[in-house]
């Protein structure tokens, strides 16, 4: 039984690679017919290969790794700090009802602020430099883990917590083996959802506010008129919001709800 | 001895904004030893009887003794087997077992004898470090079995834990059951809505009445061990129930009805 699960997989996992390459290879091709059309200026719409050759050239000098690498560790930084005071806040409004209600409708308000809002203000209040590009990320990502800690908690069912009670566990002990696991699922979700909010928001500020990094190679690009570059760096943002999302966040989040026997499709 | 003692309970529930009287004045006492059943529609307050024993509700008035003493918080002295089992996914099944030892705060050698032991009397040894996803319904209801008598409770609640069974695995468990129960002699308060279920287990089954609920009658059932689901003889006391419970449901249509 356990064989044909596993020979499920992997013949899925083919599958779904097959049909990114196929989805890749049309995009390729069609970008390729527009191309020779000749609508546009070759500077205003580079070929695939000429795009790949910038893209080379950019890995090969090493300001793209470098750019990608600024770029991760400010994010990090930034959502490490969201996730930190986030959850403390989301804490803390559980604790205190009223204020987590009132809290909570803010929050959901700011949700939909777009970040790029918080650039002026980043800039005015902190300056050009990594702690403004770091503040503008925590405020795009924040409330989305402080929202998502909140109402995972509520949401979590009574019967874990009757249960838990039950056999003697209570205070900090109940939350912590209970409340917090119990919650894990929809935590994940929230997780993502602000991982893509902190992605959004560093790009845009990196555009506005950097000298280095991934949003900074893009509009030097736009700059120097180097459509190739300008592409070559959205295709890599792409990449790696597409990477961490796949294969970080939501594998972790298909274990979780795995083992928590969420999925019902085996 | 009297190991626990209900003394006029009353609940109230607000259904929009009208109080409904969930239990009216329920009595009962129970014997060390006992093998109770609460048998009564589904509805006629039986699990919110049950939840205010185990703490996890609070009557209106009227107060719950264990052992003489007052009760008003959950406590492990009286575990509970919940209907969905409620083990927790994110452990493994020997550590949902030792859930309520950990919590008391037992060293983990200590743990792992005592719940090896549950594990064993469950028949689940094989499934210890399987999670509760890989498991069947009738397992899970086993491990939660296992998880409530590992805590070695004065009594042991059961809210309709085999409601969700399907039959050949109820008739096993209502067999096992009973061989635990005469092996580590627990007093047992077991809430069903299952007349046959009810006559099987239970030395001394208390029937229901409809909202409000009071024990309508007490129906002793003093029957050699253990009772299997197709002995006949059984049929006189599974009558005698279904007697004093079809003017309940047929009141409760009528309830409803209007």
């Amino acid at each position: 039984m356990t064989g044909n699960v596993h020979l499920k997989r992997s013949r899925g996992n083919i599958d779904d690679a097959a049909n990114a390459a196929l989805l890749v290879s049309v995009f390729i091709g069609v970008w390729q017919i527009v191309f020779m059309l000749g609508i546009w200026p070759q500077i205003s719409l580079p070929s695939p290969a000429m795009v790949a050759q910038t893209f080379a050239k950019i890995t090969l000098n090493g300001s793209l790794p470098q750019s990608v690498g600024i770029t991760l560790a400010r994010l990090l930084g930034a959502f490490g700090v969201s996730i930190t005071l986030g959850t403390l806040i989301g804490f803390t409004m559980i604790k205190f009802k009223g204020f987590g209600k009132t809290l909570n409708s803010f929050s959901a308000g700011l949700l939909s602020f777009p970040s790029i809002a918080w650039v002026p203000f980043s800039i005015l209040l902190i300056g050009f430099d990594e702690f403004g590009i770091m503040f503008v990320v925590v405020m795009s990502s924040i409330f989305s883990i402080m929202i998502s800690t909140y109402s995972s908690i509520r949401n979590i069912p009574t019967i874990y917590i009757d249960a838990a009670k039950n056999m003697g566990a209570q205070g900090v002990s109940l939350f912590r083996h209970v409340t917090i696991p119990a919650a894990t699922p929809s935590l994940i979700i929230g997780l993502r959802q602000a991982w893509s909010f902190a992605w959004h928001a560093i790009i845009g500020a990196e555009i506005l506010m950097s000298i280095v990094g991934l949003g900074h190679i893009l509009s030097v690009g736009r700059e120097f008129l180097d459509m190739s570059q300008v592409i070559a760096s959205m295709i890599t943002i792409f990449a790696i919001g597409l990477l961490v999302d796949r294969f970080v966040l939501q594998k972790l989040e298909d274990k979780i709800r795995k083992k928590w026997g969420l999925d019902n499709h085996r | 001895m009297t190991k626990l003692q209900a003394k006029n309970i009353v609940k109230h529930f607000d259904h929009n904004g009208n109080p409904i009287v969930a239990l009216d004045g329920i009595n009962l006492n129970v014997e060390e030893g006992d093998f109770i059943c609460i048998v009564g529609p589904s509805g006629c307050g039986k699990s919110t009887f049950l939840n205010i024993v185990a703490g996890l509700e609070k009557p209106d008035s009227g107060e719950i003794l264990l052992n003489g003493n007052p009760i008003s918080t959950p406590g492990p002295d009286r575990t509970m087997v919940f209907q969905e089992g409620a083990l927790f996914p994110w452990l493994k099944v020997i550590d949902n077992v030792e859930f309520g030892l950990k919590m008391a705060g037992i060293p983990k050698d200590e743990r792992r004898e005592i719940s090896q032991r549950y594990l064993d009397m469950m028949q689940l040894t094989k499934f210890a470090d399987s999670y509760i996803y890989q498991l069947s319904t009738g397992m899970k209801q086993r491990v939660a079995i296992a998880r409530a008598l590992a805590m070695d409770p004065e009594i042991l609640l059961m809210d309709e834990p085999f409601a969700a069974l399907d039959s050949q695995t109820r008739d096993l468990l209502l067999v096992e059951l009973q061989l635990i129960w005469e092996r580590t002699k627990k007093t047992i308060i077991f809430v069903t809505h299952n007349i046959s279920e009810s006559v099987i287990l239970g030395n001394k089954v208390e029937v229901f009445k409809n909202r409000p609920s009071k024990i309508k009658k007490e129906i002793l059932i003093d029957y050699r061990r253990p009772r299997l689901a197709e002995d006949e003889n059984l049929q006189q006391y599974y009558h005698q129930i279904l007697d004093e419970l079809k003017s309940e449901v047929i009141a409760r249509t009528k309830d409803d009805a209007q």
